[in-house]
């Protein structure tokens, strides 16, 4: 029973949703609409359940006064200073970006975000200078149309030669178009296989363990 | 001499392992250089830009909505918040109508900011002139529902404005209704659930503007023509922001092509290390 | 130079330092700003979720409009997702955490019923058709972009118009889709899902095909790792610009 009823609801919500796709009749659509929202409302309770994870993992770490507890601290302050003053603004602060929430997503966020990316500039530099090396036929072709289009996308790259843009465009628009259109072949076949495997209960990884 | 004392390096193998140091402190001068001196670059457009700016064109023309989904969230902001204020400012400045959300949660804020922004220098009104519906949880289930019903999907606004009473909205109930659908996607989810469930399903155009890194894997789209056109990273935000410059839509910032004499230096130095790399270590090999 | 006075840009500005001085070491200023990101854009993402969905779609009509608002049937159509959502906590009670199966067997049979029509659609049949050649391009298109190579390499030969005629010849004029690119785009995809066929040995005729999807794979990565450098260098460009034009005011 434990694995039977999830089994057969995703064996029934996996025909049912397919079948729908065909039929435009206003019973069918109404029943769309109507699973449309469930989905919605039940991916809110997977969000919590999100929150809750990361708030149980940092409570923990202090518990046990793991390494870099202190820090921990500072994200369930944050965590919870955030969310206390986002809920005491109410929902139409959601319009409002002078709310303090909205504030200081958009300075503290924001920049924190952007900036955690930022620095991946630097380890590509690095790991480019270091790393990329032209050993073989198939490194020297990667290197080539890296160069290329790196030139073709700057526009310092058509100072130096007006061709490098012509080049870098016929590389993405063909042999690059070629081997990604393999690819998504690859994914279309692959994400309907595994799909069809998951709703036929083939797949069952995602019942985790247990009975 | 020890015996423990450190082998010295060979001038081509000290070619090939610069100092990590040396390399970030290059990189920040590289950057930080051309943007103090602010340099110019002429930008020049590509087709699947120039696709994406015709198609906005073409709902001038015939009077139909624009829908931009915001799909990307503070660490992908150089790149798509410039993309998104430039096809805005280009909507604004040809009066076409806006409808604007966002299917990420963390995009939220920058969503509604692009958009408040770019209203207010065209002097746009809420409500007749674009409207912002928010955020709301389910990406699948948000695009399938609007396909259907939008009102049923987002009763209210962002700003708790019901739809009914947003003059704008009476004409558009579903996602056929919009003339054209640009998503501004930093990855999963993104535009390739937009073509999925809304071009696929409901066969509404859609076009989509991607940071630099899932440009290429874009392509075949654009070949097939399920994507109108593409905007690839801050270049291609670049180039937007000169196609709204050639037409003389005003335009308060131009971030990218501000940027692009920087990225192109940075681009040179980073190709002149990896020869410089590579000289190193096929000549300190050869010597062994 | 303009520096700014508003408190705000100066938070921004030093968070930016810190999370910055990860490149010379790991270090608690580091540490501290991570952590902090972590739980404010978790509290962002709870006051989202329950202003735009969690409040208006569910709490609210439930539990507070009333029967005149919000029908009866509309609130018992309300209730069942929301007991489908609660079975989520189950995962904390061992004796009946099975039941957090129910709503994630719902949600993976509602993702792979809408995926799969969709996926078919869009990945598959429009792909599929985009790769074949017509005979519209052996007959016309071909021939007649042949014909403009010839006449553009005997028209002069300098090194620049020998390149524009290798490209007119590769994909047609500029801004079509002509030339021999569709013949390309056709053997680059087959060679490149031949590559990825393993459970056969790459022998006999597979060998020469899966090598030829190897060559158009290494163009294809690399020219996604130069569009990558690409991102990663406006990445940080986009953060100095807010340090010399927000904070310092120099550009």
């Amino acid at each position: 029973m434990q694995r039977q009823i999830p089994l057969t609801i995703v064996l029934v919500m996996g025909i049912v949703m397919m079948v729908q796709f065909f039929i435009p009749h206003p019973i069918s659509r109404s029943l769309f609409e109507l699973v449309n929202k469930w989905a919605r409302l039940i991916g809110v309770f997977a969000l919590i359940l999100g929150a809750g994870s990361l708030i149980f993992y940092h409570l923990t770490k202090i518990q046990r006064k793991a390494k870099g507890w202190g820090f921990s601290i500072v994200a369930l302050t944050s965590l919870a200073f955030m969310t206390v003053v986002g809920w005491l603004a109410g929902p139409r602060s959601m319009g409002n970006p002078a709310a303090l929430y909205q504030v200081i997503y958009a300075n503290v966020q924001v920049p924190l975000g952007a900036s955690m990316f930022a620095i991946l500039a630097f380890y590509i530099v690095s790991a480019s200078y270091r790393a990329f090396r032209a050993r073989n036929r198939e490194a020297t072709i990667l290197l080539v149309a890296a160069f290329l289009v790196m030139l073709g996308s700057v526009p310092l790259g058509k100072d130096i030669w007006d061709h490098f843009p012509k080049i870098s465009d016929m590389l993405l628009k063909i042999p690059n178009m070629a081997a990604k259109r393999g690819i998504t072949f690859g994914i279309g076949l692959a994400g309907t296989g595994v799909a069809l495997r998951i709703i036929l209960g083939i797949e069952r990884g995602w019942l985790g363990g247990g009975k | 001499m020890t015996a423990n004392a450190p082998e010295k390096k060979t001038f081509w193998q000290w070619l090939a392992t610069i100092d990590r140091r040396i390399l970030y402190l290059v990189m920040c001068l590289v950057v930080v250089i051309p943007l103090i001196a602010m340099l110019r670059s002429t930008v020049e457009v590509t087709s699947p830009v120039q696709d994406v700016f015709n198609a906005i064109e073409s709902l001038a023309v015939h009077q139909k909505p624009l829908l931009v989904s915001v799909d990307f969230d503070p660490t992908s902001r150089a790149e798509m918040y410039p993309m998104l204020t430039a096809i805005l400012r280009h909507a604004f400045a040809r009066r076409v109508k806006v409808v604007e959300l966002g299917i990420w949660q963390t995009g939220f804020g920058l969503a509604q900011r692009a958009l408040n922004e770019t209203a207010t220098e065209y002097g746009m009104k809420y409500g007749e002139d674009y409207v912002f519906l928010g955020f709301k949880v389910g990406v699948d289930a948000v695009i399938l529902g609007m396909g259907e019903n939008i009102k049923k999907t987002f009763p209210v606004d962002a700003r708790k404005i019901p739809l009914d009473s947003s003059p704008m909205m009476s004409s558009i109930r579903k996602l056929s209704d919009f003339g054209l659908i640009v998503s501004i996607s930093a990855g999963t989810p993104g535009y390739q659930d937009w073509l999925l469930y809304a071009q696929a399903r409901y066969h509404v155009r859609t076009a989509a503007g991607t940071t630099a890194v899932s440009a290429a894997d874009a392509y075949p789209y654009l070949g097939s023509g399920q994507l109108t056109g593409l905007l690839a990273g801050m270049k291609g935000a670049a180039e937007y922001e000169a196609l709204d410059a050639q037409h003389g839509f005003k335009q308060a910032s131009t971030l990218a092509s501000t940027a692009m004499p920087a990225l192109s230096y940075a681009h040179i130095a980073i190709i002149i290390l990896v020869i410089i790399g590579n000289i190193g270590f096929f000549a300190s090999r050869r010597r062994k | 130079m303009h520096i700014s006075t508003d408190p705000w840009i100066w938070i921004s500005a030093l968070l930016t330092f810190c999370i910055f001085s990860f490149l010379v070491k790991d270090n608690p200023l580091y540490k501290f700003a991570e952590h902090v990101f972590v739980g404010v854009s978790m509290g962002y993402t709870i006051v989202v979720v329950t202003w735009s969905t969690a409040w208006p779609d569910l709490f609210e009509p439930l539990f507070v409009r009333n029967f005149a608002e919000v029908s009866i049937g509309a609130k018992v159509l309300l209730v069942i997702p929301m007991i489908m959502g609660l079975f989520y906590f189950a995962a904390f009670i061992p004796k009946i955490n099975w039941t957090m199966r129910i709503p994630m067997s719902f949600l993976y049979g509602y993702a792979m019923g809408v995926y799969i029509p969709s996926d078919i659609q869009a990945n598959l049949l429009k792909q599929i058709r985009d790769t074949l050649l017509t005979p519209s391009w052996l007959t016309n298109r071909l021939p007649q972009d042949m014909k403009a190579t010839v006449a553009l390499v005997a028209h002069t030969r300098s090194f620049n118009t020998i390149v524009d005629a290798l490209l007119m010849f590769i994909r047609g004029p500029e801004g079509s889709r002509g030339g021999i690119g569709p013949l390309i785009i056709l053997i680059g995809a087959i060679a490149t899902i031949t590559y990825f066929i393993f459970s056969r040995e790459h022998k006999g005729i597979l060998k020469p095909v899966a090598n030829t999807g190897i060559i158009f794979l290494m163009i294809g990565f690399g020219a996604s790792f130069g569009y990558t450098v690409m991102a990663r260098l406006s990445l940080f460009i986009g953060q100095v610009q807010f340090l010399l034009h927000d904070w310092l005011g120099v550009i």
